[in-house]
């Protein structure tokens, strides 16, 4: 492994021997042998390797992932990948785009290109079954939040049993109403739990109803306030984007929840294995 | 509601696909460190700032329960859905 001050300048000029590897972003729904020109990661001059009717779009790289221990150097990167994604997206509608520092070497006697195209032509079948499945369609992220503080306030007043609990903190000596507050906690623990999941497969039927496929992500931290209770990756017809966004919106408007909608991406999380 | 791709509230989306997902190459052929392809592991170490961001929340377990619960519909859901409003 290499130090990493050394991986990430790593320019593509005369003092690196260039042709080692390929950095691979996507295959692409075209055969066509094209230069994309310099929109790669730190500029480098992007192309296609054609294998029949697909292509992988690719840069020239030293046989070293590209590493670094500074947030805004890997945002930049990924930043670059996405974009030349995006361009191959754009330009020929389907794309399988690959995770970020995937990069093919020079190997077996065949040059690093020859070695892209024989991945092609060896996973051509299963390549192009991906191709088919997400064609015509887009990756959108879906993230509901909930202000805790809310919907606690909402289950205090429907629940019989909480709001004895209330009153009987209100009454008691300080010492019977602390034990009665560690009650009412766990109880209210209990009932944000239950409501979540009441909500969790509410909203996930309302929601599958407009899309082709949904991955459950991991929830993540929220700000604040709030607390993130769904992450999904959904897969739909980008035109079909608009009805799923109407649905979204009437959640949104539900007091005490959010809705974040993203996309459209490419579909990176409908084309692993 | 219109998805937004705006870069200011979208890039933690963003950095979760491409350091986590997309066609995964299983062959020899692929640079690795020690054996391990390499997927975003090691730049997500970069990321340390975003580390809160990306950590779980505080409903630890039920998300486990619910995504393990989950996975089984979404497993379903792979197949082209029948239900389209027409």
């Amino acid at each position: 492994m290499q130090p990493d001050d050394q991986t990430q300048v790593a320019p593509m000029d005369e003092t690196f021997t260039t042709g080692q590897a390929r950095y691979l972003y996507c295959v692409a729904d075209s055969g066509e042998q094209v230069s994309l020109g310099p929109i790669g990661i730190d500029g480098s001059k992007v192309y296609t390797i054609p294998y029949r009717d697909i292509c992988a779009v690719v840069h020239e790289c030293p046989a070293e992932p590209y590493n670094s221990t500074d947030p805004e150097v890997v945002n930049s990167w990924v930043l670059a990948h996405q974009k030349v994604v995006d361009e191959a997206w754009e330009r020929w509608g389907t794309v399988l785009p690959l995770g970020f520092d995937t990069i093919v070497m020079d190997k077996d006697g065949g040059g690093a290109e020859e070695n892209v195209r024989n991945w092609l032509q060896n996973d051509y079948d299963n390549l192009k079954t991906k191709m088919e499945k997400v064609r015509g369609k887009a990756e959108y992220g879906v993230q509901i939040f909930w202000e805790p503080q809310v919907i606690a306030q909402s289950l205090i007043k429907t629940s019989p049993e909480i709001s004895q609990l209330e009153e009987q903190i209100k009454s008691q000596s300080k010492g019977i109403a602390y034990l009665y507050k560690q009650k009412l906690e766990n109880a209210l623990k209990r009932d944000l739990e239950s409501k979540a999941d009441q909500c969790f497969r509410d909203f996930y039927q309302r929601i599958r109803r407009y899309v082709d496929s949904i991955v459950v992500e991991k929830t993540k931290q929220g700000d604040e306030n709030t607390q993130m209770i769904m992450n999904l990756s959904c897969l739909l017809p980008r035109d079909k984007s608009a009805e799923l966004g109407e649905e979204l919106e009437n959640i949104n408007s539900i007091d005490g929840f959010s809705v974040r909608f993203t996309g459209p991406w490419p579909p990176y999380s409908f084309v692993g294995t | 509601m219109e998805p937004t791709r705006d870069t200011h509230y979208t890039l933690v989306d963003l950095l979760d696909r491409v350091l986590d997902k997309g066609i995964v190459v299983y062959a020899d052929i692929i640079v690795s460190v020690a054996g391990i392809p390499l997927i975003g592991v090691n730049l997500r170490a970069a990321l340390a700032g975003m580390e809160t961001m990306l950590s779980y929340g505080v409903m630890q377990e039920w998300d486990q329960k619910v995504r393990a619960e989950t996975t089984g519909i979404g497993k379903q859901r792979e197949l082209p859905l029948p239900v389209r409003l027409s």
